[in-house]
């Protein structure tokens, strides 16, 4: 516990957690109106006291939108790394541990989808399913599974081979029992850990996406989206791209110090 | 002090070449500094061997760090004391005030050093040359010619065969043995007056051991210098050290001449780390097993269980546990895009044996040679190519996944490394419970108790049974696992180098407790090892092993009073016995080139046949391995 | 020989997967494709015949041997939207991303090799900490972000490159440089970041092996040490994550040359995306994959001649 409480993971831990409570408790404080609310006489100003962050090109408070940006990027980054941990820990785990021909086959194609960059990947799938919420979810979720499934494979490769794998097997312990007791809690730090690494990435791809058009639509408001719609005021009021580039940045910040931390504390050998 | 020096070698003879006088070593951790070793001193003298002895942490690797102020590198910092080093031109400076221009000069210089690892002591990316010449041309300011020359010159030196050709070779394209020949040829290169060895035969097996051993000695009275030599294993002190300096948790424990060590202790640890070594040859004339001796020296030692009574293992009956007939295992080489098999590693080449009820039966030999595989395939953890294996009645290699499930009942297995033998995720209680549970031989409270009871059976203390693995030494896992193994009660316990990986007095507690249970529950020992002295102790009967077959079989005492197969006799002579009277350091000229077991697809080697010698002692007919 | 003719076959069975993979990615649609091409308000007839000149009736196995078909021979088919061979399309659309590409690996790896290597060296103490801090915000920016920041400070304040558009490099090298300069480094900042990690942990790893124990034991320097012993098998390592890399880089110009306006191949993704023109979908799509296969491809082969233990074989 105590290699947690290095100054990069101490900052890590509360930037996460700043961010993470933002997100949640948002809606406490900015209502949906509240954050699409223009202030007509106040378009593209800057940093003042009635508007911290400044305004946009409408006239809407900067700090309200970002508040409530951070709900939809956060939940889409989020489930997106659900989505590709429920489809990639199945496909390693079933390659690493069985091996064979099934590995063999699953590795193949695996190794296929990682020539499509992630990026590629998302936003082809988006844009063929139409860019929304969910399309957005399973889009980035999608490109993500062939490094997760890589990588569990590896993990339980290493496992399997281990001897109290062995001395489990000759105890006449079954596989399930074994995928569910032995392989899983011993690969498990590294998919925590993996896991943290990905969210970091999905908030970027997330931003990527809607920085183009083809992730959140309005009238969602998400971090890449307010990135997107300041690009043509970038002259008159640079802080509409900074204020939501600064969300990203400190949030993906965060998760990577933490990862970086996690790591070192439950991957014996970073040590 | 200002009288004339008239002959340098008179002078030597009394002055040390080193002195480690009150050295201190720290440690910088997350938790503070640590003391690695403090107030060691000893010296060496010009010309002569002095071994650094002891268990893992008891520092001796630190000392000899310290002495080439490698020790900073790896975080650690002298924090007190002296090292006191005589240059060649009679002047003497202490290392530990030394600046860092001036110890690059000294090291690789006037004091070279070889590692334990010579697989990774060489870098993997440049030719054998290149790593030979570098340290020549640094401080002896030689030409790329030159020192070329002299590189050759020394491969020769350490009997490397085809030196040419080996100079343009990547490390890679060597064997261990010959790696570390040449992280030999590195350390004599500029000709040093001290060479500091820290465990450099640990990681080879005992034939190249006795070749290594025997070269060092031979370049150390050619060259005339002195060799520090770090080592845990006692039998090799006896054959190396002219004296002896043993060490325990960063202290000196003791230091004298080696006859006086090994004959006249005075320390309570040193008795007690040479009762724990067995001595080859000690069992001669003696029928069964017997456990070793072991002086319980209250707190010097890890709080292990003391000794149980010497009584002799009976010899096991004669009714046949498992029956192993011509065991073939071997495995494909993959290769190409869609994983074809393009040769086959011959793992294990139509092997035949069988363990009786209540006996021990040993595998020995070194690495490669197939015993683990044999074991392994036993227990059907790898599936043998062909052959039968019967335990009880049970055809093994034919039974249906939920049969041979029934049968593990009554085979289990205790690995090598304790670290990795336990499952670091889950408590121990639940560990050794498992088998209970999985052949459903007892819930609820029975469980408790029979794993409880379990505890007590290997000496672990109850408190143990909500603890995890982490929490426990190498020798207490070793203890879980074997009472893991015992949970189903089983018939057959195969041991795959059970305690190689555990230092020697614990390794004396964890022999003499499997001993004790087979007497006590007549459970018959698979016992995969590659210690000839171990084995000698614990086995009735042996089956050598070499290149996947066994070359001969037979009882202890007929293997090792009377061997007859050529590889045997080779092995037995490799062994380090540990009593200084009885060295027999060869010269090292022969250098037995590593047959591999890789073949073509389509190979079939011929069917191993053997000569019964005496009444069942067994010798693989010569015209096949 | 045996070796090489083993890679043909994997690239060849890389590649159908591929093209298989392409063709399923872009018929995941639930709806009509030419549907949507054309919008709701299209008459029908000319939807039926949208639907047949793109092969729509077939069934899909029919649609994927047409297109593999034209594909092999040549015929890669037309734009909808920009109404032109896509063959030519891409031809001239590669290079002009390639410049980019290559520069900002250039830019990328000259400055991450020294900086983690040092940090290596310097392993916890200030200079790593200094290092690794500005590498880990690196990672954590996107590309973007760090395009709007170079445009706003190079091009908005300072005035001195262009922040928008493409020159081909053949009628004015300078003019190409200057306007591929500024993306070129918006791609290579966070890679940069990136290698610089990678080298700095590859370097931890080496520097405590034994092998760099012996050679201090053997009094070499230690300049001699880390630059030659350590770092020739660092090599290897860093360059194998660079080639990694260049998937990600093929990500990346979709968002940096949209930015930028730079009309390569990332913009034409992104073009073709936006207006859902399939056929251009499919040809960009399999062929960024493809460059991304054979970057790996000579990765492999170039550690081949760095490290002495990969053997063809």
């Amino acid at each position: 516990m105590r290699r947690f409480l290095t100054s990069k993971g101490l900052i890590g831990i509360v930037l996460v957690g700043v961010i993470v409570l933002v997100a949640l408790l948002a809606p406490l404080f900015v209502s949906n109106e509240l954050a699409n609310k223009m202030f007509m006489t106040a378009r593209l100003k800057g940093p003042s006291l009635a508007h911290p962050l400044g305004t946009d090109q409408l006239g809407r408070d900067l700090l309200f939108r970002v508040m409530l940006g951070s709900q939809t990027s956060l939940m889409i980054a989020a489930s997106a790394v659900v989505t590709s941990l429920v489809l990639g820990l199945p496909i390693g785990l079933i390659s690493g541990y069985f091996r064979g021909l099934t590995d063999n086959v699953l590795m193949r194609l695996v190794d296929t989808l990682l020539a499509f960059p992630a990026l590629l990947l998302a936003l082809t799938i988006s844009a063929m399913l139409g860019p929304n919420l969910q399309n957005t979810i399973i889009a980035i979720g999608v490109a993500f599974t062939p490094y997760l499934a890589r990588i569990v494979r590896g993990e339980a490769l290493r496992v399997v081979q281990m001897p109290y794998v062995e001395a489990a097997r000759a105890s006449g312990t079954n596989d399930l029992k074994m995928i569910v007791r032995h392989i899983l809690p011993n690969i498990m730090p590294q998919i925590i850990v993996q896991s943290t690494i990905s969210l970091a990435f999905a908030i970027l791809a997330e931003a990527g996406l809607s920085f183009l058009g083809l992730g959140t639509q309005p009238p969602n408001s998400s971090w890449g989206l307010m990135i997107q719609t300041s690009r043509d005021y970038l002259d008159r009021a640079p802080w509409t791209a900074l204020v939501p580039g600064a969300a990203v940045a400190l949030t993906v910040l965060g998760l990577n110090m933490f990862g970086d931390v996690l790591r070192d504390v439950l991957d014996p050998r970073a040590k | 002090m200002d009288a004339p020096v008239i002959d340098r070698n008179a002078a030597d003879a009394v002055s040390p070449l080193v002195s480690v006088e009150r050295l201190r070593v720290e440690f910088e951790t997350d938790s503070g500094p640590v003391v690695g070793v403090e107030n060691v001193s000893f010296t060496i003298k010009p010309g002569e061997t002095v071994c650094v002895v002891g268990e893992s942490g008891s520092g001796k690797s630190v000392t000899s760090l310290s002495l080439m102020r490698l020790v900073e590198f790896g975080g650690g910092r002298i924090t007190e004391g002296a090292l006191r080093f005589a240059r060649p031109n009679g002047e003497v400076i202490d290392i530990v005030a030394t600046d860092p221009e001036q110890m690059r000069a000294i090291r690789g210089n006037e004091i070279g050093m070889i590692f334990q690892e010579p697989m990774t002591s060489l870098n993997p990316v440049f030719t054998i040359e290149r790593q030979l010449v570098d340290g020549l041309m640094v401080h002896k300011r030689m030409g790329r010619e030159a020192a070329r020359q002299r590189a050759l010159e020394l491969l020769r030196e350490v009997r490397i065969p085809e030196p040419e050709r080996r100079l343009k070779q990547y490390p890679h394209e060597l064997s261990g043995g010959m790696r570390q020949r040449v992280v030999i040829a590195m350390a004599i290169a500029c000709e040093p007056r001290l060479l500091i060895a820290d465990e450099p035969t640990t990681a080879l097996d005992v034939t190249i051991q006795a070749e290594i051993l025997a070269l060092i000695d031979r370049l150390k009275r050619e060259i005339g210098m002195a060799v520090l030599f770090i080592t845990h294993d006692m039998a090799v002190v006896a054959q190396m050290a002219d004296r002896v300096v043993v060490m325990y948790r960063g202290n000196v424990v003791e230091e004298g001449a080696v006859e006086d060590i090994f004959e006249r202790p005075r320390e309570d640890y040193t008795r007690a780390l040479l009762a724990a070594v067995p001595r080859l040859g000690s069992m001669r004339g003696k029928p069964a097993p017997e456990p070793m001796p072991i002086l319980n020296q209250g707190a010097a030692l890890p709080a292990e269980a003391a000794a149980p009574a010497a009584t002799p293992t009976p010899e096991g009956s004669r009714a046949v546990l498992l029956e192993v007939k011509h065991l073939t295992a071997r495995f494909p080489v993959k290769g190409g895009p869609l994983r074809f098999t393009i040769a086959n590693v011959h793992a294990v080449e139509d092997v035949s044996f069988s363990v009786r009820i209540g006996e021990t039966l040993a595998l020995v030999g070194e690495s490669g040679c197939g015993k683990s595989t044999t074991g392994r395939s036993i227990l059907r953890l790898v599936d043998a190519t062909s052959g039968e294996v019967t335990l009880d009645g049970w055809d093994i290699r034919r039974l249906s996944p939920s049969d041979l499930r029934k049968a593990r009942r009554d085979m289990q297995m205790v690995f090598q490394d304790p670290f990795a033998s336990l499952n670091p995720y889950r408590r121990l209680r639940d560990q050794v419970a498992e088998p209970l549970v999985n052949f459903g031989l007892a819930r609820g409270s029975e469980l408790d108790d029979r794993v409880a009871l379990l505890f007590d059976r290997v000496e672990l203390p109850r408190e143990f049974l909500r603890r995890f693995p982490h929490e426990l030494s190498g020798g207490q896992r070793q203890r879980v696992a074997i009472a893991r193994a015992l949970a189903t009660n089983p018939k057959l316990i195969i041991a795959d180098e059970a305690v190689s990986a555990l230092d020697v007095s614990v390794r004396a507690q964890i022999l003499n407790l499997m001993m004790e249970l087979q007497r006590e529950l007549g459970v018959s020992f698979l016992f995969i090892s590659h210690d000839m002295a171990v084995v000698e102790r614990v086995s009735h009967r042996i089956g050598v092993m070499y290149l996947g077959r066994i070359v001969e079989m037979g009882s202890r005492a007929a293997v090792f009073e009377d061997p007859r197969h050529a590889y045997t006799r080779q092995l037995l002579a490799a062994v380090p016995i540990a009593d200084p009277r009885q060295r027999h350091l060869r010269d090292d000229q022969d250098y037995r080139p590593i047959a591999s077991p890789v073949f073509p697809v389509g190979h079939t080697p011929p069917a191993s046949e053997y000569d019964e010698v005496a009444p069942d002692h067994f010798v693989l007919r010569e015209t096949q391995a | 020989m045996n070796y090489l003719l083993n890679r043909l076959i994997s690239i060849v069975l890389t590649l159908f997967l591929i093209s298989v993979i392409t063709f399923a990615v872009t018929n995941i649609l639930p709806g009509d494709v030419a549907q949507m091409i054309m919008g709701t308000q299209s008459n029908p007839e000319a939807l039926a015949g949208l639907r047949k000149s793109l092969g729509l009736n077939d069934p899909l196995p029919v649609q994927y041997a047409h297109w593999i078909w034209g594909l092999l021979t040549g015929n890669w088919g037309h734009s909808l939207i920009f109404k032109q061979e896509i063959a030519t399309l891409l031809a001239e659309k590669i290079k002009a991303s390639a410049l980019i590409v290559v520069l900002s690996m250039l830019i990328a790896l000259v400055c991450s090799v020294p900086l983690g290597v040092w940090s290596a060296v310097h392993r916890d103490r200030w200079q790593d900490t200094a290092s690794s801090s500005a590498a880990l915000l690196g990672v954590s920016l996107p590309d973007f972000f760090w395009g709007i920041m170079l445009i706003l400070l190079f091009a908005r304040t300072l005035g001195w490159l262009p922040s928008s558009g493409f020159v081909d490099p053949a009628a004015d090298f300078v003019g190409a440089v200057d306007h591929a300069f500024l993306p070129a480094l918006a791609l290579g900042l966070g890679l940069m970041a990136h290698l610089t990690r990678m080298t700095r942990s590859t370097m931890v790893g080496i520097l405590n092996q034994e092998f760099i124990r012996v050679a201090r034991a053997k009094g070499l320097a230690e300049r001699t040490v880390v630059w030659r012993y350590a770092l020739a098998n660092a090599i290897g390592p860093v360059m194998t994550i660079a080639g990694l890399q260049v998937g990600y880089l093929f990500g990346s110009i979709i968002v940096i040359e949209t930015l930028f306006n730079y009309t390569g191949m990332g913009w034409l993704t992104y073009q073709a995306l936006l207006n859902r023109d399939v056929p251009l979908i499919q040809a960009t799509v399999f062929v960024i994959a493809s460059v991304v296969m054979l970057a790996s491809l000579v990765v492999d082969l170039l550690y081949v001649l760095i490290d002495p233990r990969v053997r063809l074989g």
